[in-house]
Formats: C-alpha cells, sequence, structure tokens
C-alpha cells in the first residue's frame, strides 16, 4: 500500500507525533481539571441541597448525551474555532461524571456516620473536610478517572475545529487515505487512554482510606 | 441535671411527636425511655444535645437552658452514642475515640493517653487495638468503641440511642452487664433509649415509659412493675410480671448460684482482688474456704473493708454478720424484699435447712428473675 514500512514512518513523524501527543494531554488535562474545580464543588453542593439535585443532574446528562461532533459544531457559532471551544466542550464532557460520582460518593456514606459526627459536635465543614470527603475521595477519583479517558478519545475530534492533538492525524490520514498516518494518531491515543486509566487506577487505590480497603 | 419544660416537637408543623413533655434527669441517674417505635422517645433524647430542635418548650442543663448555649460545645461535652455505632470507617480505633478531644484541641500526648485509659477500661488490649481499624473489630468490640469514643472527654452527660439492640443477645447481655459496672464506677447522667423492656429493667435507676410523645410513667422499674400507671404500662411490660403472686417466688428460685464469697480469714486485699474478678462491690463470708459444704457467717462489702483498712484484718473483724440476713432458701420473695430494704448492702446469703450456703440474692438476680418468670405464671401470654 505504502512504499515504505510503518516503523520507518514512525521513525521519520516521530517528532511530530510527540508533539501532538503533548498537545493531546494539554487539551485533555486542562478540560478535565477544569471539570474538576467545577464539578467537585458541584456534586457536594448538590449533596446539601437536595431542591437542586436533579436540575444540575439532568443538566449535566444532557451534555453527555449530545453526540460530540454535534457539539463541537454547535460551538463554532459562538466560541469559533481553535484551543478554547475545544476545551470548553471537553469541560462539559467531562463533568458529568465528576458531579455524579462526587454525589454518589458523599451520599452513598452510612448516615450513621454522619449522625455520630454532628451528635458529638463536628461542624458541617468538619463533617465535609474529615469524613465525606475522605470517605468519598476513591469514588470521586472514579469519576475523574472516567472522564479523563473518555476525554482522551474525544479530544482526537477536537482536531475537527482546530485544536490540534492526535485527532490531526486521524483526521489527515482519512482524507488522504494513508493509513499509517491514521495509526500514528490511533495507536498513540488509545496507549495514552490506556497508560492513563492505569495510572488513575493507581491514583485511586491509594486515595482509598487504609480501614476501608479491607471491607 | 437535665431538666425538660413542656417540650414539644412537631416535624411538620401539624403531627407532634413529642407532646408537652417534662422529665426531670438527677445527675447520676440512669434514666430509660422506653416505648413502641415511633412513640418520640428518640427525638426527646435528641433535643438534649439539640440534634433536635423543640418546637416549643425549653430544655435545661444545670439549670442553663441550652437555647443560649454554643451547639458544638454543647454537643461535645454531651457523650453520643448510637445504635449503628457510627464509627469513622476511615480512621483508626485511636483516632476515633480520640475524636472529639481533637475537635477540643487536646494535645497529642494527652488525647493517647486518654484513648489508652479507655481502652483499657472497656477490656480491650490498648496497644493492639488503637493502631486498628473499625472494620476488623466484631459488633460488639465496635460498640465498646463507641461508648469509649463518647466517654473521651469524660462527659457529665451521655446520651445513648438504642446501643445494644443491634447486637446478638449473648454480645448484648455482656455489654449491658459491663455498662451496669461501668455505670457504678463512673456515675455519669444517663438517657438510655430502648424498646426492650428486659434492657431496661436491667440498667435504668428509673424508667421513663414515653406513648405518643407522652411520658406516662416515670419511675423506678420496680415502682413500674408493682404499680402501672396505666393499662399500657402493665401491657407494655408483660401482665402479671410476677409482682402479683411474689408469694409464689421462693428465695431459691431467685438466687444465683454463682457469687462472689471469701473466708472468714481472708484479708482485705484478698477480698477486693476477689470482688474485681467478680466485678461486684459485696462478697459473702463463709466459715470455711475452699469446702463443698460452707455456712455463711457474714457479709462484706467494699466500704466495710475501705473503712476498716487496718494492716492485719480478717474478715471476721470487719465483716457484718446476722442471723437476720441469712436467708432460709424457702422464704418468699416478699419477705426477701422486706429484708433487702432494711440492709445497705447488695448480696444476701441464702441457705438450706442445714444451714449450708447455696446460693446468692442480689438486685441483679431479682431483676433477672422478673424478666424471666412472666411468662411462666400467665401460660406465655405477654
Amino acid at each position: 500500500m505504502n512504499k515504505i514500512g510503518f516503523l520507518q514512518f514512525l521513525e521519520y513523524r516521530g517528532p511530530e507525533i510527540f508533539k501532538l501527543t503533548g498537545e493531546h494531554m494539554k487539551i485533555t488535562g486542562v478540560a478535565v481539571f477544569l471539570a474538576i474545580l467545577v464539578g467537585v464543588p458541584l456534586g457536594i453542593y448538590i449533596t446539601k441541597n437536595r431542591k437542586v439535585t436533579n436540575v444540575i443532574l439532568s443538566t449535566a446528562n444532557v451534555f453527555q448525551t449530545l453526540p460530540s461532533l454535534a457539539l463541537f459544531g454547535l460551538i463554532i457559532p459562538i466560541m469559533g474555532i481553535g484551543f478554547k471551544p475545544a476545551i470548553f466542550v471537553l469541560f462539559l464532557y467531562a463533568l458529568l461524571p465528576i458531579i455524579k460520582n462526587t454525589y454518589i460518593g458523599i451520599n452513598s456514606i452510612d448516615p450513621s456516620i454522619i449522625e455520630a459526627g454532628r451528635g458529638m459536635g463536628m461542624t458541617k465543614t468538619q463533617i465535609l473536610t474529615m469524613v465525606e470527603i475522605p470517605l468519598a475521595l476513591p469514588i470521586i477519583m472514579g469519576g475523574i478517572r472516567i472522564s479523563t479517558v473518555i476525554n482522551i478519545g474525544t479530544a482526537t475530534i477536537a482536531a475537527l475545529i482546530g485544536a490540534g492533538g492526535l485527532g490531526d492525524f486521524i483526521f489527515k490520514g482519512i482524507s488522504m487515505g494513508n493509513n499509517h498516518l491514521i495509526l500514528a494518531g490511533a495507536i498513540p491515543t488509545a496507549l495514552l487512554a490506556i497508560s492513563v486509566d492505569f495510572i488513575l487506577g493507581l491514583v485511586e487505590k491509594k486515595l482509598t482510606p487504609q480501614g476501608v480497603k479491607n471491607s | 441535671m437535665i431538666e425538660l419544660k413542656n417540650v414539644t416537637k412537631s416535624f411538620d408543623g401539624k403531627n407532634k411527636v413529642v407532646k408537652n413533655l417534662n422529665l426531670r434527669v438527677e445527675k447520676g441517674e440512669f434514666v430509660v425511655l422506653i416505648g413502641e417505635s415511633g412513640c418520640g422517645k428518640t427525638t426527646t433524647m435528641k433535643m438534649i444535645n439539640l440534634l433536635e430542635k423543640p418546637t416549643k418548650g425549653e430544655i435545661f442543663i444545670d439549670g442553663e437552658n441550652v437555647k443560649g448555649q454554643d451547639l458544638m460545645e454543647l454537643r461535645r461535652n454531651i457523650g453520643y452514642v448510637i445504635q449503628k455505632v457510627g464509627l469513622f470507617p476511615h480512621m483508626t480505633i485511636g483516632e476515633n475515640i480520640e475524636l472529639v478531644p481533637t475537635l477540643k484541641k487536646w494535645s497529642k500526648e494527652e488525647k493517647k493517653a486518654r484513648a489508652f485509659e479507655l481502652l483499657e477500661l472497656m477490656d480491650l488490649p490498648a496497644e493492639d487495638f488503637y493502631y486498628r481499624y473499625p472494620s476488623e473489630l466484631s459488633g460488639g468490640q465496635q460498640q465498646r468503641i463507641g461508648i469509649a469514643r463518647a466517654l473521651a472527654v469524660n462527659p457529665e452527660i451521655i446520651l445513648m440511642d438504642e446501643p445494644f439492640s443491634a447486637l446478638d443477645p449473648i454480645t448484648r447481655e455482656k455489654l449491658q452487664d459491663e455498662m451496669t459496672n461501668l455505670q457504678e464506677e463512673l456515675g455519669k447522667t444517663i438517657v438510655f433509649v430502648t424498646h426492650d423492656m428486659d434492657e431496661a429493667l436491667k440498667l435504668a435507676d428509673k424508667i421513663a415509659v414515653i406513648k405518643d410523645g407522652e411520658v406516662i410513667q416515670f419511675d423506678t422499674p420496680e415502682e413500674i412493675l408493682k404499680n402501672p400507671a396505666n393499662d399500657f404500662v402493665e401491657y407494655f411490660f408483660g401482665k402479671d410480671r410476677m409482682w402479683k403472686t411474689p408469694e409464689m417466688l421462693l428465695a431459691k428460685d431467685i438466687m444465683k448460684k454463682k457469687f462472689g464469697k471469701i473466708g472468714v480469714n481472708g484479708s482485705p486485699a484478698r477480698a477486693i482482688e476477689i470482688m474485681k474478678e467478680r466485678e461486684t462491690n459485696t462478697l459473702i463470708v463463709v466459715d470455711r474456704e475452699g469446702e463443698k459444704k460452707q455456712k455463711p457467717v457474714g457479709v462484706v462489702t467494699r466500704n466495710m473493708i475501705m473503712r476498716n483498712s487496718g494492716h492485719s484484718m480478717k474478715m471476721r473483724e470487719i465483716m457484718a454478720s446476722s442471723e437476720d440476713f441469712i436467708i432460709d432458701e424457702n422464704t418468699n420473695m416478699v419477705e426477701v424484699l422486706n429484708i433487702m430494704s432494711k440492709i445497705n448492702f447488695r448480696s444476701i446469703p441464702i441457705v438450706n435447712k442445714d444451714k449450708l450456703l447455696v446460693g446468692a440474692i442480689t438486685p441483679i438476680s431479682l431483676l433477672n428473675i422478673i424478666t424471666e418468670i412472666s411468662p411462666s405464671i400467665e401460660g406465655g401470654e405477654l
């Protein structure tokens, strides 16, 4: 099909692959970071204010349901193309798993633990920081992990609106009918997703409190 | 001292869970709130540390209205034990016990010393348990930690919400016994919620029977059994719980076969040792130690020993001795109670027709019989 082999191709394109992988990680990382900044507090907030729980969860759900391609398309008239709109869309995608897991993590704590805390004279803030967050942390981390992995995949589409990243290779490869190019985008993306999933899995384990691990 | 004055609680503004309730718990008293589920007993208890705010009425602790007080400080100074224990699973046993001291910003050394002290008090090897996690403990051990945690800053008042009802019967009984001993030692003011009348009779100095958010009767266990205020109380505690026919009960039915005893020549130190081992304050003094046939000659209490802490004293010189409180095994319950009300110690020897010691009666054995006997009198009716 092609005159040179895939390995030679990789050698030739190596620096570019690294550059795009870096970009890819940056887009995903920034989006997830922002989603954590917003999602975790929001998730905590909705455990305390039951009235808005459904509103917020279903709103976040809507963004999750929209096809990513459509969402990228919708954002162009509003924010144009490039890095920022891509971050914004990915941020919206990352939001739901984080909010939802934070909410579930805190909600799944045995109510008697919270009651004991109140009865012993802990303030709401103390209950949150000393009990709820430490206990919910592994589940929250699980949400972050899901968001990140999904976003690594979705971020390839961000190349369509000029955000760069490994999607560049994939789309170029498709339009040029160049399989090497497609693979040069797809394989690093897959590897990135797998290794990030593995690393965040370790972090999740690390964050699980000692006393909870065995049970 | 805790005082609830005309306290009313309603969650929805219409139905009153607690109605105009008055209750006065004296310092050092073990008060049990008992009633069917949904009667408002737990809500009543939770209003004392303002986990529930009274809709109307006032609550005083040592004469001070709780309303004006710093809520967190108030709760930190009242021990709180709940049915599901609620230990923090991500913290070690040590950290759990040290929680309130941590909130009160004690130093590390103070906290650890106190936690060790409490673990010892709860009969759990501190060196081992301090570093373990709640999930590694049995239900009974967890609740012991729950109690230790409530005692951490040595509060005057402890609130307990059905602390033993989730435990298996054997563990429950054990913890109840421990609670009795603990209370004898510490003399806290305790408000204890339960729906288990056996538990109430076993633990309480006074019982408040609650129905539909009102106190129907507030009295000593004996008085409640003897003179129930109305049909509900009578029904609740089991109709005819033997009190109607106490003549039928004989000393030999009531007595315990295992109890603390010591020979007339025993030393005070040895008596104290036996008391510790038996977890009692009263021993029966017998003529010969270590033999099967023994005759009781007197009774000795911890106080008597303390008063006569002379060096070479023997039980013979310390004990109280009288024919009056050595009871024949066929004496009926009414007489036993009469004799017990006249003496000021808590264990009396029971003898057979040959004047040989066969058992002892203590307040606990009396309460035990109350709970055991009722079905057999009325053909199982409860």
